[in-house]
């Protein structure tokens, strides 16, 4: 009998997709308020251009999470950018699903190009520093330290922003 | 240790030795070449290696397109546009980087707008932002350092805007690097001491940094090995072309290695004290190398202290405790560094390099911005960069 050659047509990572969707929603959210409160990100996002868009995207055409500065803060535009000025795209949902859970780091992401970047790097590296300090207001030290290279001090003011965004800062954005 | 994924990449034909340059008319017709343009500055013109890379294509049947030898110090994209009019005009199809960093940066700049047919260098600055394949390139290096024959980055200042284009895409790989001790002969001692400072960083901050894997490894200390044995030779006697051939080689080398594992803190503040005060990029790699790995120990100790085997050779290796090897390799690396000092007057200060003081705090706020920062094994924050930059003050 001859065999049968036919094209195979991939699955959908539903879980892992949905996953990431949710985290994208709690990180844009944490960033719009982190934004606000947080004198250290504030800073670091001054000298960027008003109206700056950033992007994260999971390849090829996954979920995404948009920020927009404005007002020296930075908005969440959930999945509505179609670019951005600074896209940072996840090459797969694997890895996205990794970064995300947070299993893995972004410096060792960046290292083993499961991240990759589109646009002006210097602004890129600043972001990365904005991110650290969002992941260590959201998630205990006991995490962070495995992923990052070093753990912002949680302030007593960060302590405060912890408490608010799990209240009501990521649900408000404020 | 291996990481948990790593990727290489190195496509780069390399072509290596006694009248190398002579291979490079066929070498260019297999790439299906037939007008190249040159590009290259007046220095090395001057020094009368266009001549000798024009006889390389005598009886060889291809036409030279032009030879645009007016590339200045910082390659900028008022060049790179003068270039991509005069590559169009005549009707070139490949490009011919003959030269140090600036003109091998300007090449691959030109080689972005003809290969894009556009004028504006500026939407294809960042990462991965090229997606058409490039002309062929050929870069042909007159210094021993950049390593930019085999690295997948360029950097071009936009004067009009004030800021400095950073481009990085594997489409910016040369198809060839071609290593011809001929075209490093002539040039002078300090020059050829601080660009062998800059491939020695590269190998070293390759070795060290998050996104070492075992190629880039093998690489980085094979070029630290032979930088060692040779340079001190290259720069009391520039006229030996054994040495010469063996340097260019590190220097390659050492570019695969980094573009394939990228670079640290040496590097961060280097970008930055060169666009503050203007040191030359070999000179500060120099001055902060010994001090970036000191900064580092904390977090890569055995990675430096295996630095020692390439750095000081077999003997001073296997009769050091492994506890004092890194030690043990960074003071050898101030040895090398007095040696280069008293050789040819090399800078191993930021005083000597003409820095004032008053500019550390600027340098510092610059550093922790540079994008080489991210592959650091030690997060420098503002602080630690001044800090570092005291200690290599005087």
């Amino acid at each position: 009998m001859e065999v049968q050659y036919r094209p195979i047509v991939p699955g959908v990572k539903r879980l892992k997709l949905t996953v990431i969707q949710i985290v994208f929603l709690v990180l844009g959210r944490a960033f719009q308020c982190a934004s606000q409160h947080d004198e250290e990100i504030r800073k670091e996002i001054e000298p960027w251009p008003e109206g700056f868009t950033l992007m994260m995207k999971v390849m090829p055409d996954g979920p995404s999470m948009g920020l927009e500065k404005k007002d020296n803060m930075l908005l969440f535009r959930g999945s509505q950018l179609k670019s951005a000025n600074l896209e940072i795209y996840f090459r797969n949902v694997e890895s996205a699903f990794m970064i995300m859970t947070p299993q893995m780091g972004s410096p060792q992401a960046f290292a083993e190009k499961r991240m990759s970047i589109k646009g002006d790097l210097g602004i890129a590296t600043v972001f990365t520093r904005t991110l650290v300090i969002v992941m260590a207001t959201l998630y205990p030290e006991i995490i962070v330290k495995k992923l990052v290279k070093r753990v912002p001090p949680l302030t007593l003011k960060r302590a405060g922003l912890r408490v608010w965004l799990y209240t009501f800062g990521i649900l408000l954005g404020r | 240790m291996l990481p948990s994924y790593y990727e290489f990449h190195n496509p780069v034909k390399i072509m290596s030795g006694h009248k190398a340059l002579d291979n490079l008319p066929s070498e260019l017709e297999m790439l299906g070449a037939k007008c190249p343009m040159v590009i290259t500055d007046k220095g090395v013109a001057g020094a009368g290696l266009v001549k000798i890379f024009t006889q390389s294509f005598d009886s060889s049947g291809m036409t030279i397109g032009a030879i645009f030898d007016d590339v200045p110090p910082d390659s900028s994209s008022e060049v790179v546009e003068k270039i991509t009019a005069i590559f169009r005009k005549n009707g070139c199809d490949s490009l011919i980087a003959l030269g140090g960093g600036s003109v091998i940066d300007t090449a691959k700049g030109v080689n972005i707008l003809v290969t894009e047919n556009s004028d504006d260098l500026l939407q294809f600055s960042g990462a991965e932002m090229l997606k058409k394949k490039m002309k062929p390139l050929v870069v042909i290096p007159t210094t021993s350092g950049t390593g930019s024959e085999v690295t997948v980055v360029a950097v071009i200042s936009d004067i009009k805007r004030n800021l400095k284009m950073a481009f990085s895409s594997t489409r910016l790989l040369p198809d060839i690097a071609l290593l011809d001790p001929r075209m490093t002969l002539t040039l002078p001692p300090k020059m050829t001491a601080a660009t062998a400072m800059d491939a020695m960083s590269h190998a070293v901050e390759s070795f060290i940094n998050l996104q070492k894997n075992p190629m880039s490894d093998a690489y980085a200390l094979a070029a630290i090995e032979m930088i060692r044995k040779n340079v001190i030779n290259a720069v009391s006697d520039g006229n030996d072309a054994k040495v010469r051939l063996a340097m260019a080689n590190a220097s390659t080398m050492a570019g695969i290695a980094f573009s394939n594992s990228m670079v640290g803190v040496v590097h961060s503040l280097g970008h930055a004290a060169g666009g503050i005060c203007h040191i030359p990029h070999g000179v500060a790699m120099n001055i902060f190398l010994p001090f970036g790995l000191e900064y580092n120990m904390s977090k890569c100790r055995d990675n430096i202290g295996r630095l020692l085997l390439p750095m000081a050779g077999a003997d001073v290796y296997a009769r050091t405790p492994e506890s004092r090897r890194a030690e043990q390799m960074i003071h050898y690396l101030r040895e090398l560094r007095k040696a280069l000092n008293d050789l040819c007057g090399l800078p191993i200060n930021l005083k000597q390099a003409g820095v004032t003081e008053d500019k550390l705090p600027q340098i510092a706020k610059a550093a922790i911005n540079d994008p080489s920062i991210i592959m650091n094994p030690r997060e420098m924050d503002e602080n630690d960069a001044l800090e570092i930059l005291k200690k290599a003050f005087a």
